[in-house]
């Protein structure tokens, strides 16, 4: 199968860049699977999980934090986010943690912007525990 | 009396002595917090620029875009953020940035609300009664995105929501040279002067233009801050270490002069008393 460039970069790291026969990310409205000579394309990523397909068979998983993807036809293909993760390195009695941490703030939000901040922060920790697993198996 | 000017010279040598090797410390941390600072603003760069360049390229391909973030709206209150250092002892590096941010006060007009980043900021505009819509302290050594995309939301909800802000400008120091940092400013929003190169192929966008575009407003502003605020860093470092190294040349300058001095007097002194010596002798014959 052709590859294509392929980069998730982040403000601290980049967290990958080489080549992928297939990416697959959730979008704002829906999973959508990148192969090589896709057009022109930006989506809006809300947290979720990032899979990739290298050439030779393996498999990534990465959880990412929102952002957006960008895909240039005939030359790089981007996810652009402010924080991203592979399943193996994370740690899951963290994750577990402040899964607890999000649900207490949930509990005692008061405001709406506490409320969604909790939110937000219980769909990290959820979406980082689900990548662990995904890449275990 | 020669033997209580020695003494005092003395003195005065062992107390330049003590003081140069704290500047001699001080130099050696910020030279090294320096070098973390820089890598740290570099690693930024992709992001930033990927999120300023997907912006561009959506309002020039769009023309029937329209995002309040590029028309403006009606206040005339500039938002300020000003970034400067938690700690002094780093030349004109906070003076610089503060001086910069009060003459764009006035070259603005209309009323300003800020947002100081950094100890000496906020102590300066809260001890004037500025008017400040949040302080930060503590925040440039350790910057994260997620504190940036905190100070970003708090901007874009004051811009889009309550309408109470219509311009945002940053007051930084940008890195330019190890020798050289100047403070300048940039303006945040609105984003009037943004346009790309006219597209050589369409995009689709999902689910839209305008809503991705409004989407990425505030990565952009948050990917400011952060590359404001670690650039500033980098700036205040490099400031502080050319501080140092100026402070530790003149103390040992000052010790040159004042072993020069104290050698000086302790020979007039042997001198003398081998003349007092001699002389008594003679006497004595």
């Amino acid at each position: 199968m052709r590859t294509f460039k392929f980069k998730v970069i982040t403000p601290d790291k980049i967290l990958f860049d080489g080549e992928a026969e297939q990416v697959i990310v959730r979008t704002t409205e829906g999973d959508v699977g990148i192969l090589a000579g896709h057009e022109n394309y930006v989506a809006n990523l809300p947290p979720g999980v990032l899979k990739i397909n290298l050439a030779g068979g393996e498999v990534k998983y990465a959880a990412i934090a929102g952002g957006f993807l960008k895909v240039s036809y005939e030359n790089i293909t981007r996810i652009i986010t402010t924080a991203a993760e592979w399943g193996e390195d994370i740690d899951t009695i963290w994750a577990n943690r402040s899964r607890e941490d999000a649900l207490n703030k949930i509990k005692q939000a008061k405001t709406d912007s506490e409320m969604s901040r909790a939110e937000l922060k219980l769909k990290r920790a959820l979406n980082r525990i689900q990548v662990s697993s995904l890449q275990k198996h | 009396m020669a033997s209580g000017n020695m003494k005092d010279i003395k003195r005065r040598i062992k107390s330049i002595e003590s003081t140069m090797q704290i500047t001699k410390a001080m130099q050696l941390v910020s030279s090294s917090k320096f070098r973390k600072a820089k890598e740290k603003a570099d690693t930024a760069m992709p992001f930033f620029n990927t999120v300023y360049e997907t912006m561009c390229e959506i309002a020039s391909e769009d023309r029937f875009f329209n995002s309040v973030y590029v028309r403006g709206n009606e206040s005339d209150t500039t938002l300020m953020i000003v970034i400067a250092g938690d700690r002094g002892l780093a030349g004109g590096y906070n003076s610089n940035v503060i001086k910069l941010a009060l003459s764009r006060m006035e070259q603005n007009g209309g009323n300003t609300v800020l947002i100081p980043i950094g100890k000496k900021a906020s102590e300066f505009f809260s001890k004037r009664n500025f008017k400040i819509l949040r302080s930060y302290e503590n925040i440039g050594e350790t910057m994260t995105i997620y504190e940036a995309m905190d100070i970003s939301e708090i901007i874009t909800d004051s811009y889009n929501k309550h309408k109470s802000i219509g311009r945002v400008e940053i007051v930084f120091t940008d890195y330019i040279s190890p020798l050289v940092q100047e403070a300048r400013y940039i303006s945040v929003i609105p984003l009037d002067k943004i346009s790309g190169d006219s597209p050589k192929s369409v995009t689709r966008y999902e689910p839209s233009a305008g809503e991705v575009f409004n989407s990425l407003v505030p990565k952009y502003i948050a990917g400011l801050i952060y590359g404001a605020v670690v650039c500033s860093f980098a700036s205040e470092q490099a400031s502080r270490r050319n501080a140092m190294e100026n402070a530790s040349d003149n103390a040992e300058e000052m010790i040159d002069n004042l072993s020069l001095i104290y050698n000086r007097a302790r020979q007039s002194a042997i001198t003398q008393e081998i003349t007092e010596i001699v002389g008594g002798a003679e006497a004595q014959e």
